[in-house]
């Protein structure tokens, strides 16, 4: 068991020295450097500005200061917010992100999935049909839209939540349901058609057999393997949830991480940029390795390689 | 004993079995495919998309970059006040439109600026020698003192508050953009830009995927080990970011961009698919004959394995297709899209968000062209699965 996280540890600092070389790499590799304006700066001031943010090193020696910087969670300073730092940009934007995140993903544990198992018991009746037909439209629909249509409807026509900004249990609900409207959909879908399979099983047939309670077959054998899938699904998901939601954030106007990562983009702000994107692959990779480990407390056949 | 004593039946031909013509692996995927109505309605919208977006520009009569001054932020719905046996519309920016009585709009009312009562909430617009006077100084009053309406129009003496009736606009049936711009050819020409990038990044995927997994799958041991951690590392970066970082590297927008950083990163779940499939392929006999008459390496996967895997493969694309337009369209929209005056639904929906709450039919358009693409690929992705996947086969 031991040797396995091991491996997966190490695998994970690997590819997290890939992807920080990647970034790194691509940014400084773009022409032109970030304080490259349309109206041209005079050399002094380059000269300084690139000598404060030791842009005047050998790449080499950048790339290696940054990397210091990271094992220290140092991410360096924003080029185009001046006076503040990556990391200070994170720490404002992630709570925000983080809030909306995990309801939006508790939400779709909460709903999701039971939804799916129901739908997958009443196969082919009208709660079904009704079910599948929301999972469809979530799917199809994309979350921009979905966003924009929540504002126009709920918060311009109705008035019944504000239209921007995070103060109140009213404003987490837009949010909140455009975030998670597609991974709730697909959540929802992917549970039934894994249910539906399992039940096909003959060790339901087997268990339902043996005179075991109905509710009992359900919900300890087949709801149990059915959401072996789901959980692998589930797992990125919740990093992606947890702080990509760009598009959300900058529709509804929540000062998250997702913002800070889109108008960074905008202008331009590698440091940032790049920062964001560490901080982010990290994260994911985080999750990934968590999934894995659920993995085999939620499915016994699967033994971690390693083990004894 | 003679050939008397027997009494020859009649043949009738009931007690041979009835014989079937063998159907091949495709047309046995086809007959299935036709069986379903959902994926065979798919497969019609997809084509009249197409066509939509590759005839349908031929047939409108503004080009998608045509700017026309007069005709702003119009309606596909037209709400024609009648005076004097004349129709008007009034927009929601107070421009006053003489328009037929079937909805096609004839001119803008010129608004002389000295006739422009901005205190009173009064503007005379000229139609000809004739005054029209459009007050809209109803929203001003507290509560609107019960007024039901916001504006009243004036010709001659005859006043109107309410619509006669509502026509669909005849000139601009999706209405037009916040630049006078004709929304239904721009749906069409972002049906085009949507639908090249979906298409051409899917087949760079697919060529990419296939030629990189069916090699790892067929060599197997050490390159495979190599070739499938490279995939591990890929896949455990946000595809979305990569794609952004991509598209930040490249300097913006633009169309082979927007191509190659979406064909650049997808093609790593097209691998391991087409890897899965080869290593249970090459262990079958016909490749230990195929290898035992000395065909080459190269032939062997391209002849026998690839289009062996071909039923998962094409389910795949299937799915591949309505995710690139999704990511293309998620790309555009936080504005890392193609260029203006070129347009995608993406870029399509961006532009609509700043008038959202005035102007909500701009969204409308191309979020509907949005969806029904993924849904119609989604509904043909399903049936595709349930025509070519061998579990599910019966007898």
């Amino acid at each position: 068991m031991r040797s396995f996280y091991l491996k997966r540890i190490v695998s994970m600092l690997i590819t997290i020295i890939l992807i920080t070389t990647l970034t790194f790499t691509m940014m400084h590799s773009i022409p032109g450097g970030p304080f490259t304006r349309e109206r041209p700066v005079p050399d002094e001031i380059m000269r300084a500005l690139n000598a404060k943010y030791n842009l005047d090193d050998p790449l080499p020696i950048q790339y290696l200061n940054y990397m210091k910087g990271l094992v220290t969670f140092d991410l360096g300073p924003s080029y185009s917010k001046i006076g503040t730092s990556v990391n200070d940009l994170i720490e404002s934007g992630f709570p925000a992100s983080a809030k909306i995140g995990l309801i939006a993903s508790a939400l779709i544990v909460a709903i999701g999935i039971p939804l799916g198992v129901i739908s997958a018991l009443k196969q082919n009746s009208p709660l079904d049909y009704f079910v599948m037909f929301l999972a469809t439209i979530g799917i199809t629909v994309p979350s921009f839209v979905i966003a924009t249509v929540i504002i126009y409807i709920f918060a311009g026509k109705l008035g019944w939540i504000p239209s921007f900004g995070l103060d109140g249990w009213r404003s987490y609900i837009g949010p909140v349901i455009a975030l998670a409207g597609y991974s709730l959909s697909f959540v929802t879908r992917l549970t039934r058609s894994s249910m539906l399979e399992v039940l096909r099983q003959d060790y339901i047939t087997t268990a339902r057999a043996n005179g075991i309670k109905e509710f009992t077959v359900i919900m300890k054998h087949a709801v149990r393997n059915a959401l072996i899938p789901v959980v692998t699904y589930v797992g990125p998901m919740i990093a992606a949830i947890l702080t990509g939601s760009f598009v959300i954030e900058k529709i509804f106007a929540i000062p998250g991480i997702g913002r800070h990562f889109v108008e960074s983009v905008s202008n331009r702000d590698y440091t940032t940029i790049m920062g964001i994107t560490v901080f982010y692959a990290v994260f994911y990779l985080i999750m990934i390795f968590i999934v894995d480990v659920a993995y085999a407390f939620i499915d016994p056949r699967i033994k971690l390689k390693g083990d004894k | 004993m003679s050939k008397d004593k027997f009494v020859f039946i009649e043949q009738t031909g009931e007690d041979n079995e009835a014989i079937r013509p063998s159907l091949t692996y495709w047309q046995d995927a086809w007959r299935r495919l036709r069986k379903n109505k959902l994926s065979m309605m798919g497969i019609v919208v997809v084509i009249l998309i197409i066509l939509f977006g590759t005839i349908g520009p031929n047939f409108t009569d503004f080009s998608y970059s045509d700017q026309i001054n007069e005709y702003k932020n119009l309606p596909p719905t037209l709400k024609l006040y009648e005076l004097d046996g004349r129709y008007f519309h009034v927009s929601n920016d107070y421009n006053v439109f003489l328009v037929a009585e079937d909805g096609t709009l004839i001119e803008r009312l010129v608004l002389d600026p000295l006739k422009r009562d901005m205190i009173n909430k009064v503007y005379t617009y000229q139609l000809g020698e004739e005054d029209v006077i459009l007050d809209f100084s109803y929203n001003l009053l507290p509560n609107k003192m019960g007024y039901d309406y916001d504006f009243t129009l004036e010709l001659d003496g005859e006043v109107s508050q309410y619509p006669a009736m509502t026509k669909l606009n005849k000139l601009f049936p999706f209405g037009t953009d916040s630049l006078g711009r004709d929304l239904l050819t721009r749906v069409m020409y972002g049906a085009r830009i949507s639908l090249l990038v979906a298409f051409i990044a899917t087949i760079v995927n697919l060529f990419i995927g296939v030629v990189y997994g069916s090699i790892a799958g067929y060599e197997g041991g050490r390159v495979d080990n190599i070739m499938m951690r490279i995939v591990d590392i890929i896949n455990s970066i946000p595809l979305v970011l990569y794609v952004i970082l991509l598209m930040v590297w490249f300097r913006g927008g633009g169309l082979t961009n927007i191509i190659i950083a979406l064909s650049s990163v997808y093609w790593v779940s097209m691998a391991r698919l087409v890897r899965g499939q080869m290593l249970s392929l090459k262990e079958q006999e016909f490749v230990l004959a195929a290898r035992v008459m000395g065909v080459s390496k190269s032939k062997i996967i391209f002849r026998h394995l690839i289009p062996n895997a071909m039923g998962p493969i094409i389910v795949s694309i299937a799915m591949m297709i309505p995710s690139a337009v999704f990511t293309e369209s998620f790309l555009s929209f936080i504005g890392l899209g193609v260029s203006a005056p070129m347009a995608s639904w993406g870029t399509l929906a961006n532009n609509a968000l700043s008038g959202l709450t005035t102007y909500p039919y701009q969204l409308f358009f191309p979020a509907l062209a949005i969806a029904f693409t993924m849904l119609a690929f989604n509904f043909i992705g399903d049936g595709l699965r349930d025509a070519l996947d061998p579990r599910l086969r019966k007898g």
